[in-house]
């Protein structure tokens, strides 16, 4: 994939990602409801390739007040890789030389791999991670499963223990994955099932879409650390 | 108020610390009084999640999930109000509660009060603790357009 084939697959599948957002905040408050129209008008100016940077510039700027109207992100990490992403792809288009491109093109797939990588590290250091008490602790009493029925899954400790294991194998032996493209499609198939299945359990469907639209970014990266 | 490059900067500059410890986990709970003097007493869990979801639901919620992606942003809320306590984070939690109440069929009237209860594990036992309870607002005075 070239450069520009990968910049614009981001671009257009991110575009769709926080297009998917901005709907479901048009049911939200007079104030949000004007700041996401707006994105949303521009995400489909991004999708069709109208006028392009600036759709995606003027994306990044709106950004800012979306920032400043929530005091934060609005669901935290997802909105975190839809900002990095949105914010490399604006510097990218931006930038006036190819290695300039490459350079902020190549820190979000670079920052995709770390995503991965640090979110097992993290859990591998902790003792509640390895025992598989933490993943019950997140079935037994926290905010993010969907149902009250899948609190069941609290007491099933060794399927949650091979289950933390399992996640924290895949995320660690991640960038192992950049060696070759089939291993990475692979991965990126493991990865997607994962968001998925988070997204099914825990309601987080901005993750699924926000870290699939990233996935060009880190397919352009590894063809262009071994080609 | 932090200015937006602050709230930015942890975006291009990510931790990726997901998940590394698991927190206790805040409730929100309300209750509705007659005056700003009435002690509340019928605390109500704010939106307890459904007993079940069918697998439709889940596949419909992957492309239409507002209201789940709403309740975790206050989430976000009832975590910055005992970490770092802001008017904004207070003001939004009273305006979705009221505004969930706005749309219910029997009007709400008086004074809404909200109280985050954290829940946590200490070695097997699961406790719950309130850790932050608001003073009551005049429920017409709270802005849900």
């Amino acid at each position: 994939m070239t450069l520009p084939d990968a910049m614009r697959l981001t671009q257009m599948l991110l575009a769709l990602a926080l297009l998917q957002q901005s709907l479901e905040h048009l049911r939200g408050f007079r104030d949000e409801r004007a700041l996401f129209l707006a994105r949303a008008i521009l995400c489909v100016l991004v999708l069709l390739g109208v006028a392009s940077p600036w759709p995606l510039t003027a994306m990044a700027a709106l950004s800012l007040l979306i920032l400043r109207r929530f005091q934060g992100p609005y669901n935290g990490g997802s909105d975190r890789m839809g900002l990095l992403s949105l914010w490399c792809l604006t510097l990218a288009s931006l930038a006036p030389s190819t290695p300039l491109k490459e350079l902020f093109f190549g820190y979000l797939g670079a920052q995709l791999v770390l995503s991965y990588f640090i979110s097992g590290w993290v859990k591998v250091v902790n003792p509640e991670w390895r025992s598989g008490r933490a993943l019950r602790d997140v079935f037994q009493f926290s905010a993010y499963p969907v149902a009250e029925s899948l609190r069941a899954l609290a007491e099933q400790p060794r399927l949650l223990t091979v289950m933390s294991w399992a996640v924290m194998g895949f995320e660690l032996a991640f960038p192992l994955a950049m060696l070759t493209k089939p291993t990475l499609i692979a991965a990126l198939v493991v990865a997607g099932t994962f968001h998925l299945a988070n997204a099914c359990l825990f309601g987080l469907n901005r993750f699924f879409w926000t870290w699939l639209s990233v996935y060009p970014a880190i397919l352009w990266l590894q063809s262009r650390l071994i080609p | 108020m932090p200015n937006p490059l602050q709230l930015l900067l942890p975006a291009l500059i990510p931790s990726w610390n997901f998940f590394d410890v698991i927190a206790p986990s805040p409730r929100v709970e309300f209750a509705v009084t007659s005056s700003a003097e009435a002690a509340p007493e019928a605390w109500r869990e704010f939106r307890p999640r459904p007993h079940r979801l069918t697998p439709g639901t889940m596949a419909a919620r992957m492309l239409w999930n507002p209201r789940w992606n709403e309740s975790l942003f206050l989430v976000s809320c009832a975590e910055r109000l005992i970490d770092n306590p802001t008017a904004h984070s207070e003001d939004e939690i009273f305006k979705r509660i009221a505004a969930d109440l706005a749309r219910q069929p029997e009007t709400a009237e008086g004074w809404l009060a909200f109280r985050l209860v954290f829940v946590a594990r200490e070695d097997q036992a699961i406790l719950r603790e309130v850790l932050f309870e608001a003073s009551p607002r005049a429920l017409a005075e709270i802005d849900v357009r």
